[in-house]
C-alpha cells in the first residue's frame, strides 16, 4: 500500500546529524561528493569511509537504514563497475579473449570505482534520512539566495517546492482511496498485458486529476484571500541559524579535503611497494 | 511595515471610521452571461463587530458573498464596500484584503506549508511584517485557536477541527476586523465543529471582530446576532436566529429543514402540547417542565428499560468478526496501532451504524469487510510464524462474510467485492468515465464481463432509477456536468448496480446541506428495503444514527467501547461525552428532563420521542 511508504524516507531522531543546519549538511555533502571524484588513492577512500561511518554513528540512523538505500541501485553500480573492468587499459595484463583484454589496473580501478559510488548514495542517504523535506527546502532556499541577483525568483521557486511537500502526502492519501473505491468496483490493476494494465489506470488517474485541478484553484483562492502576491516583497520568518555543531562540521571538511589532497600527493611514498594497487592511474 | 506602523495604520482607519463594516448595495453577479444570477439585487448591512450567519441550501449564492467581499469576484452590478474601501478596485483590493480575512470550506487546500507555524507566517509573510513581529502575531494566533502546543506539528497529523483552526489562526495573523467564514465547518466532524465554532464565538465576544459565518447548519446560525437567508441568489430573509427559525415550513421552501429541536416542537404542537419557541434541548425540557407542571401533570415512569433488541442471526449474509487487529505502516518508525482486537457481529437485514470520531479506526474497519485490506493470513507470502519452544501462538484474526472465509488465501476476492458493495467518503470525487452510462456500468463490466450490451443496460436502468435520477435524461451525459448531489446519487449507483447482498457506506451524507442529508438517508432506506439485505454505514452523526439505525457499535481507540440499539446505546450519555462523542438531540431532551423531575421512556427518534412525551403528558393529565 502507498501509505506504507515512509515519504522522504526521513528518520525522526534527536541526534547532532538531525540538529544539524540544514545548509550545512547540503555543503558537506556536495564538498564530500566532489573529494570522493578528486581522491585517486585508497588511503583517501579509507579516510571518506571513516567520515561517513562516523556520521552514521553520530546520525543515531541504524546501518542498515543506510545500507537500504544502496541495496536499490546495486544492480546498476555493480554493472556500472563491471563494463570499467573490461574497458579501462593498463601495463598488467591478466586474461585475454579475442579483442576482450584484462587487466590488473582494469580491476583496481573497477573496485574503486564501486566503493566510491556505493559511499555516494549512503552519504546523500544520511541527508535525506535526518532532514526533513522541509528543512532541505529551506537549506535550498537559503543557499541559492545569491541567484535573486540574476533576477531569478528564488521565493517563488521555494514557494513551489514547499507547496509540493506539503500536498504529496494529501494526493498520496487520496490516490489510495481512490484506488480502493475502484477495487472495490471491481477494478483489476494486477493481471492483464500491458495495454490492459495501462487502461486500468485510467480510472484512478483521471479522478486524480481532477481532484488536483480542484485543489489547485481553491489554494490560488486561499492564498489570494491571504494577501499574496509575487511582485511584491514578502519577509521570511524562518531564519536558519548555525551553531556549535555545524563548526564541528566545517572542521571535518576541513580534514576531509586536507587528508584526501595529501595521500593523492604522498601515496607512493608512504607505502611504495603497495603503490600499484592502492594508486589509481 | 513595523509594529509602530502597523499600529498607527489601525488607528487612521478607526479614526475614520466608516459606520458598517461591510455593504452591499443592490449587488448583483453571475458565473457566465446565460447562466441564472449567483446573487441577485442584494443589499446588506453589517455594522462592526455584528455576528451575523448566512443560511442558505447548495448553490444558494452563500459562498459567492464570501469571494466578492474579498475581491475574488467582483459585481456586475451594485457595489460592495468594506470598511470604506471598494474590492472592486485594483488598488484598493490588497487593501480590503488585508482587512477582511475568509476562511474556507476545504482545510487541506487553504494551507501552503508543512509545518503550523510557517503556515501561520505566511499571510504576514505577504504583508512584508518584520520577523519579529510575525513571531509575537503566531504566539497571538495559535493561542487565541487553543493550538498553541501544535507550532511545529505537520497539519496531515491532525484532525479536521485541529486543521480549520490552524487555516482560522492564519487568516488572524493578518489581523483583520472582519473574518469569514465560508461553509468553513461542512467537512468537520461534530467536534470538529464544535471546536471551530467555539472559537469564532470567541474572536466576536471578546476580540469583537465582525463576523461573517457562511453554513447550511441551522443549529450554528444560533451563534449569531441576526441570521439572514439566501435562496438563488436572493436575500429572502433576515431577522434573530429565533425569528429565522420561527419561520417553521416557509424555511423548506427555501429548501433548508427546521432543525431537528424545531421539528420536535412542531410535532408537538400538532399534537396539541403547543411549547414557546426554543433553540436548546435545555430549554425545550424547561417548557414542557412548563408546560407540566401549570398543568398539575407529574410524569414519573417506573424505572424503564427498553428490551434487549433480539438480533437474528443465523441468515446467509451474516457478519463475523474476530479479534480483529491492525497496524499501519508495521516496521517503520510511524507504525500506529488502527485496531486493537475488534469483535463485532451483524446479522443479515440489520441497518447498521459504526459510530467513532475521525481516526478511531472506523474507516479501517469496513475495508476489512470486503477484502480492500486483507488479513495477513490471506495474503500471497504470508508463512505461519515459527514458535520457539512453549511460545503461544498469537491470536489470529477472523473475518467471515457469509459464505466467504476471508483469512483464506482462496476466497474468490471479486465475487466478494460484487457482493459487498462500498461506497467511499465523498464518492463523487471518484467519477471517471465520459458518460454517466459508462461510469455506472464500470463496476458491472468488471465483475461480469459476460452480460450482454442489453442486461447491462437493464441494470444500469434500474439502479440509476432506484437511485431517483432520470435514466434517459442523464445517461448520456458527463458525470462531471452534474450538481453535486446528482454526482453523489450516479456514484451510489455505480455500486449498487452489481446488486450487492451487503452496502457499506462510509459518511454517507458528509458535506451535504440538511435536505440533501435527509434525501440520501430516505435513498438508503429504500435500498435496504428493496435491493440489498444489510445496510451498514459509517457515521460521525448521532442524530443520523438514532434515527435510521437498528443497532450501532460504538468504535474507539480501535475497540469495539458498546453495541447496542440506539434506545439502549444512547443511555450511556456520559460516557460517550467522555470519548469525545456527541448524543443525539433525543437523548440530551431526555437527559434535561429528568434534571427536572420528568422520567419518561426515552425513545432515540424525534418521532418516536413526539409520541412518549405526548402521552405521558395527557396521560398525566388525566390522572391530575
Amino acid at each position: 500500500m502507498l501509505k506504507d511508504v515512509t515519504f522522504g524516507q526521513y528518520y525522526p531522531a534527536d541526534s547532532f546529524v538531525h540538529r544539524l543546519d540544514p545548509r550545512t549538511k547540503l555543503l558537506f555533502l556536495i564538498t564530500y561528493i566532489v573529494m570522493l571524484f578528486v581522491a585517486d588513492t585508497f588511503y583517501g577512500l579509507l579516510l571518506g569511509m571513516i567520515v561517513l561511518f562516523a556520521a552514521v554513528a553520530a546520525s543515531r540512523v541504524p546501518f542498515r537504514s543506510v545500507l537500504r538505500s544502496v541495496r536499490g541501485i546495486l544492480v546498476l553500480l555493480a554493472f556500472t563497475s563491471l563494463l570499467n573492468v573490461f574497458f579501462h587499459g593498463g601495463q598488467t595484463l591478466l586474461a585475454e579473449w579475442g579483442i576482450i583484454k584484462i587487466y590488473l589496473e582494469g580491476i583496481i580501478f573497477a573496485v574503486f570505482l564501486m566503493i566510491r559510488l556505493v559511499f555516494l548514495v549512503m552519504a546523500s542517504a544520511i541527508l535525506t534520512l535526518t532532514t526533513t523535506p522541509v528543512s532541505l527546502t529551506d537549506g535550498l532556499e537559503s543557499l541559492l539566495y545569491p541567484l535573486n541577483f540574476i533576477k531569478f525568483p528564488v521565493h517563488v521557486f521555494a514557494l513551489i517546492m514547499s507547496i509540493a511537500l506539503r500536498f504529496i502526502p494529501i494526493l498520496m492519501d487520496e490516490t489510495n482511496r481512490i484506488i480502493n473505491a475502484q477495487k472495490a468496483r471491481g477494478a483489476d490493476f494486477e493481471s492483464g498485458n500491458f495495454i490492459r494494465r495501462i487502461r486500468a489506470v485510467v480510472p484512478i488517474l483521471i479522478p486524480l486529476l481532477i481532484s488536483a485541478l480542484r485543489r489547485a484553484e481553491e489554494l490560488a483562492d486561499a492564498m489570494d484571500a491571504r494577501c499574496y502576491s509575487s511582485a511584491k516583497k514578502r519577509t521570511k520568518y524562518k531564519k536558519l541559524r548555525f551553531g556549535a555543531g555545524d563548526l564541528v562540521a566545517a572542521l571535518v571538511v576541513a580534514v576531509l579535503i586536507a587528508g584526501i589532497i595529501l595521500f593523492n600527493v604522498y601515496a607512493v611514498a608512504i607505502w611504495p611497494a603497495a603503490a600499484p594497487y592502492v594508486v589509481i592511474s | 511595515m513595523t509594529s509602530e506602523e502597523a499600529v498607527s495604520a489601525v488607528t487612521a482607519t478607526e479614526n475614520s471610521m466608516p459606520e458598517y463594516a461591510l455593504s452591499f448595495d443592490n449587488v448583483s453577479f453571475t458565473y457566465a452571461a446565460d447562466s441564472p444570477f449567483a446573487v441577485k439585487d442584494l443589499t446588506l448591512n453589517v455594522k462592526r463587530g455584528e455576528f451575523v450567519s448566512v443560511l442558505g441550501h447548495n448553490g444558494s449564492g452563500k459562498s459567492t458573498l464570501a469571494r466578492l467581499i474579498s475581491g475574488l469576484l467582483q459585481a456586475d452590478k451594485g457595489k460592495v464596500t468594506v470598511l470604506g474601501l471598494d474590492p472592486s478596485d485594483k488598488s484598493q483590493v490588497g487593501e480590503v484584503r488585508r482587512h477582511a480575512g475568509i476562511v474556507f470550506q476545504n482545510p487541506d487546500n487553504q494551507m501552503v506549508a508543512s509545518i503550523v507555524e510557517d503556515d501561520v507566517a505566511f499571510g504576514p509573510e505577504n504583508l512584508g511584517v518584520e520577523r519579529e513581529e510575525i513571531g509575537r502575531r503566531i504566539d497571538w494566533a495559535l493561542k487565541t485557536v487553543g493550538m498553541e502546543e501544535y507550532r511545529h506539528s505537520t497539519p496531515t497529523r491532525l484532525s479536521g477541527g485541529q486543521k480549520q483552526r490552524i487555516a482560522i489562526a492564519g487568516v488572524l495573523a493578518i489581523r483583520p476586523d472582519i473574518i469569514i467564514l465560508d461553509e468553513a465547518t461542512a467537512m468537520l466532524d461534530p467536534r470538529g465543529r464544535r471546536e471551530v465554532t467555539e472559537v469564532v464565538r470567541k474572536l466576536n465576544k471578546e476580540e469583537g471582530m465582525t463576523v461573517i459565518l457562511i453554513t447550511h447548519f441551522m443549529e450554528e446560525a444560533l451563534l449569531a446576532d441576526r441570521a439572514i437567508v439566501m435562496n438563488r441568489g436572493e436575500l429572502v430573509a433576515q431577522g434573530t436566529p429565533e425569528e429565522i427559525f420561527e419561520m417553521g415550513d416557509l424555511l423548506q421552501t427555501y429548501n433548508l429543514s427546521l432543525p431537528e429541536i424545531g421539528v420536535i416542537r412542531e410535532e408537538l404542537r400538532k399534537n396539541g402540547i403547543d411549547l414557546a419557541p426554543c433553540l436548546r434541548a435545555e430549554t425545550l425540557a424547561d417548557e414542557i417542565a412548563a408546560y407540566a407542571r401549570d398543568r398539575g401533570i407529574k410524569v414519573n415512569c417506573p424505572a424503564y428499560m427498553p428490551e434487549q433488541t433480539a438480533v437474528h442471526y443465523g441468515g446467509e449474509w451474516d457478519i463475523s468478526i474476530e479479534n480483529l487487529t491492525y497496524t499501519y505502516s508495521r516496521k517503520s518508525p510511524f507504525a500506529t496501532n488502527a485496531l486493537n482486537g475488534i469483535d463485532l457481529e451483524i446479522a443479515e437485514g440489520e441497518f447498521f451504524g459504526i459510530i467513532g470520531h475521525t481516526g478511531s479506526g472506523k474507516s479501517t474497519l469496513v475495508q476489512h469487510l470486503n477484502a480492500l485490506i486483507k488479513l495477513p493470513q490471506a495474503e500471497k507470502k504470508y508463512k505461519k510464524p515459527k514458535l520457539r519452544k512453549g511460545q503461544q501462538p498469537p491470536v489470529e484474526s477472523h473475518i467471515y462474510v457469509g459464505k466467504y472465509d476471508l483469512s483464506d488465501k482462496k476466497c474468490p476476492w471479486k465475487e466478494l467485492r460484487s457482493d459487498v458493495g462500498m461506497v467511499f467518503q465523498y464518492p463523487e470525487y471518484q467519477l471517471f468515465a465520459e458518460s454517466v452510462f459508462d461510469d455506472v456500468s464500470f463496476g458491472l463490466k468488471n465483475f461480469r464481463p459476460d452480460l450482454s450490451r442489453e442486461e447491462v443496460e437493464k441494470a444500469v436502468r434500474e439502479s440509476l432509477e432506484v437511485v431517483g435520477l432520470d435514466y434517459g435524461e442523464i445517461a448520456e451525459k458527463s458525470p462531471f456536468d452534474l450538481s453535486g448531489g446528482q454526482k453523489r446519487r450516479v456514484a451510489i449507483a455505480g455500486v449498487i448496480v452489481t446488486r450487492p447482498k451487503i452496502l457499506v457506506l462510509d459518511e454517507p451524507a458528509a458535506g451535504l446541506d440538511p435536505k440533501g442529508k435527509k434525501e440520501i438517508m430516505e435513498l438508503l432506506h429504500t435500498l435496504h428495503r428493496d435491493w440489498c439485505k444489510t445496510v451498514i454505514i459509517v457515521s460521525h452523526d448521532m442524530d443520523e444514527v438514532a434515527e435510521n439505525c437498528t443497532r450501532a457499535c460504538v468504535i474507539s481507540r480501535g475497540k469495539v467501547f458498546a453495541c447496542d440499539a440506539p434506545a439502549l446505546l444512547f443511555r450511556r450519555g456520559e460516557e460517550l461525552r467522555s470519548l469525545g462523542l456527541d448524543v443525539p438531540l433525543t437523548q440530551k431532551i431526555c437527559e434535561g428532563l429528568g434534571e427536572r423531575g420528568i422520567k419518561i421512556e426515552c425513545d432515540m427518534t424525534a418521532k418516536g420521542l413526539c409520541e412518549v412525551l405526548t402521552a405521558a403528558l395527557s396521560k398525566g393529565a388525566e390522572n391530575a
